[in-house]
């Protein structure tokens, strides 16, 4: 009993920073560091917890706080300001990959020329699109497909039926489509989507998931039936390129700008999330004492002209994530297939390896 | 600490390998150090052209004039010097009408090892094959130039009634070839009077009653003697021994994986074979048996087109859709390096012609050298090892690896937490340091 009263004393000197014991000094150095995880009660090791979480957060707050001063500091001064620190994310320290694309690779734009998409990218072709779905679909999975029949323009939409997708195939290439969307539903959710290039272009294969349809989302707007324009982003290897193309040759290739609709394709982490977007500029009286979102804007345009034009955005949905799982050469052939590229638990080796 | 993957690889012996990717590039790579050396490409020949994606390659290896034919997607075949790539014939399929359509595009291609005596010197003889099944052997003049030479004699026949050529090989004694694709069950001709000797029979439906139709799309004979055995592939993932001397339906079949078999390839012992899919899985299977021996496992992610054995050296290269030509060695199965391509790669051959002289490297081209690889850092790093090194000394550097992080770790320990994120970056550094003296000091020891 007394050794524990002892330990448990001590553990109060310690964490009591104002009194610098020699005991707690010692014990410092027998045991390293008592981790609050080390502690066995959790009364006492909350308490320890806490307080070094407040160390932290004060800690931090000094950090910042010096850090603005000398940025303060140096404009009166007139000199430099410090650099701005970046943060480590894992996008920016991710594995070196010499499948990425340079911008200056002339062996990529002589690939680029001749795939399969060229035709349709460089004008001589629009793109046609056949839209349907697995055999069962039902509640999301129309719903979605309206959805996308709005954000994609020349696009229909055929019952599945009993057809094989074999079978679809062929009949799309007849009647002069140039690709084919399934969505695959599951469960009464769609999950799956699978976009077939036509005649002879790839086939790939992406988990859908995080689906918000138009009507979920709050506050969305109407898309008007425009081309839309259309931002792919960080698409950077060889097969992040192929990838793109393949969403590029979805839409047409001579946007209507007076649309105002931006459809987006971001890709992070090899996730690539699907954005639907109005857009309007705007001109604005700008008072001094404007409404409370852009209060940076006017603190910066303090001498500046009375009017400026802001960009505002009004999502139009659906909105949604996709993650490529295969892509597969030639048209869809789940048996006979040749994958160009298939996902493999073994390829994920480290969380800092990215294909697209 | 990030956890960072680096490339395995223990470096290869020196090789020179060629490769036929789908917008018709001819590249050349070649591994050059006599310990262990980094493959890099050192040679492009041809110009982008989706139609001159090549569909079949043949080389022949004998020491003076080397050939190389290289059949394109749009009908044309060439004839090339595999060292410098100086184009020696080119030939139009003549018999042709319609070059452009699936059903023309040459699939199987021979060039002749052994010299026709009644022809001039420098001539050549090419066993040509059509998806259509339509087979020709033709001689023609080797010019030099990239006109299209006149086939001295030909001659022409159908393999096959209906259905699509996809596979086509010549054994090595040059007598026999072996053909077959979708629709057709392998054959077996007599290239001296071109006539079928033997017809493989499909095999039983199976116990449900289902006839999976026929699909050949590769073919491989067994070894260099024996003409008899041959192991084919078809398109649902079934790999099928045959011996004609024996019986119509095949000897051994078995399954591998779930995709179709898109390469196969002997080995020089002469039961085991090599087999890659469409998913990229590469095995070796004792053919004698059927029992798999091992899978060559790596980040391979795209079909395999094509393996190929090198004749001495213990290593095969394989490479396919995802654009990396791999080499592997066949006794541990790892992968000894990998080199990007940048295109849909469909075939590889070594030359085997290939030697390094022992005193080209000069002591300063290699110092040279280490100073380069200094500059690439980790991709070069663990091919540096030595390959003369035995597997203790290496499994000591390992030891010694894991003793030095151990006692990192002790001191990072100690250290308190605000500091750890620094010192770890230092301990990193120090690595790294570590690593490039050892660099450093390879090449030393060997000299």
């Amino acid at each position: 009993m007394g050794g524990k009263r002892k330990k448990s004393n001590e553990e109060g000197g310690e964490s009591s920073l104002t009194d610098d014991g020699g005991g707690a000094k010692s014990n410092k150095k027998t045991k390293m560091e008592v981790l609050p995880s080390m502690i066995k009660n959790k009364e006492k090791r909350s308490a320890v917890h806490a307080k070094i979480k407040q160390q932290k957060k004060l800690e931090k707050r000094k950090k910042a706080k010096a850090r603005d001063a000398a940025e303060k500091r140096a404009l009166e001064l007139g000199e430099e300001p410090p650099e701005k620190k970046v943060p480590h994310t894992i996008e920016n320290t991710r594995e070196a990959d010499e499948t990425v694309c340079k911008p200056d690779d002339e062996e990529l734009f002589a690939g680029n020329d001749c795939d399969e998409f060229s035709a349709i990218l460089k004008l001589q072709q629009t793109p046609k699109i056949l839209i349907t779905t697995c055999r069962f679909n039902s509640t999301r999975g129309p719903a979605f497909i309206s959805n996308l029949l709005s954000v994609i323009p020349n696009s229909h939409y055929y019952k599945r039926g009993t057809y094989d997708l074999k079978k679809i195939v062929e009949y799309a290439k007849n009647k002069d489509f140039t690709s084919i969307i399934v969505v695959h539903t599951n469960r009464r959710e769609p999950d799956a989507l699978l976009i077939i290039g036509l005649p002879d272009g790839p086939t790939a294969h992406f988990k859908l998931s995080k689906l918000r349809l138009r009507k979920d989302i709050k506050g969305h707007g109407n898309p008007t039936s425009h081309k839309p324009e259309l931002v792919l982003n960080n698409f950077t290897t060889r097969l992040g390129h192929r990838i793109g193309r393949l969403i590029q040759s979805l839409f047409p290739q001579d946007p209507e700008f007076k649309g105002r609709r931006v459809v987006t394709f971001h890709n992070q982490r090899d996730f690539i999330f699907f954005r639907h977007h109005r857009y309007i500029f705007e001109t604005k009286e700008v008072k001094k004492t404007d409404s409370k979102g852009n209060k940076t804007k006017d603190s910066k345009e303090e001498n500046a002209p009375q009017t400026k034009t802001i960009a505002r955005l009004q999502e139009c949905g659906p909105r949604f994530t996709l993650k490529l799982i295969s892509l597969q050469h030639g048209t869809f052939d789940s048996k006979g297939g040749e994958y160009e590229w298939v996902h493999k638990p073994e390829m994920d080796t480290s969380r800092r390896r990215f294909f697209l | 600490m990030p956890r960072t993957t680096t490339v395995d690889c223990s470096g290869c012996p020196p090789f020179r390998a060629l490769t036929f990717d789908a917008l018709g590039l001819i590249k050349v790579v070649e591994a050059r150090d006599k310990q262990s050396g980094v493959p890099r490409v050192v040679e492009r020949w041809g110009e982008p052209d989706s139609s001159n994606c090549v569909s079949a390659v043949s080389i022949t290896h004998r020491k003076a004039d080397p050939l190389l034919a290289v059949a394109r997607k749009n009908g044309r075949v060439e004839v090339m010097n595999p060292v410098n790539g100086d184009l020696q014939a080119a030939m139009l399929n003549s018999n042709v009408t319609d070059v452009r359509s699936e059903e023309n595009a040459i699939v199987g291609l021979h060039l002749f090892a052994k010299k026709n005596p009644e022809l001039a010197s420098r001539s050549c003889t090419l066993l040509t094959c059509t998806a259509k099944g339509d087979a020709s052997v033709k001689s023609f003049e080797v010019t030099n130039s990239s006109s299209e030479s006149v086939s001295l004699n030909s001659s022409t026949w159908n393999v096959c009634a209906g259905g699509n050529i996809s596979c086509c090989k010549v054994d090595e004694s040059e007598k026999y070839a072996v053909f077959g694709g979708k629709g057709v069950e392998v054959n077996f001709w007599d290239l001296e009077s071109s006539t079928k000797i033997w017809n493989a029979k499909s095999p039983p439906k199976n116990s449900l009653g289902i006839f999976t139709p026929t699909w050949f799309t590769c073919a491989t004979f067994l070894s260099k003697d024996d003409h008899r055995k041959f192991v084919a592939g078809t398109n649902n993932h079934q790999v099928r021994l045959y011996d004609i001397s024996a019986q119509r339906r095949p000897v051994i079949s078995f399954d591998f994986r779930e995709t179709p078999i898109k390469a196969v390839a002997e080995d020089i012992d002469g039961y085991s074979i090599y087999v890659g899919n469409g998913s990229g899985d590469l095995a070796s299977v004792d053919i004698r048996t059927g029992k798999l021996l091992g899978c060559f496992t790596g980040k391979c992610s795209g079909s395999i087109r094509s393996i190929v054995r090198h004749p001495e050296l213990p290593i095969i290269a394989s490479c396919g859709l995802d654009a990396y030509l791999r080499i592997w060695d066949i006794k541990t199965r790892q992968l000894l390096s990998a080199v990007f391509l940048k295109q849909h790669l469909m075939h590889a051959v070594f030359d085997y012609n290939f030697i390094i002289e022992e005193n080209q490297l000069t002591n300063e081209e290699q110092a040279n050298k280490d100073n380069v690889m200094l500059g690439e850092q980790l991709d070069a790093l663990p091919l540096k090892r030595k390959k003369s090194e035995s597997k203790e000394a290496t499994l000591d550097t390992n030891d010694t690896k894991k003793k030095s992080k151990k006692t990192k770790d002790h001191k990072r320990s100690k250290e308190d937490c605000l500091g750890e994120k620094i010192t770890r970056d230092e301990v990193r550094k120090s690595k790294s340091k570590k690593k490039s003296k050892s660099k450093l000091e390879i090449p030393d020891e060997g000299l």
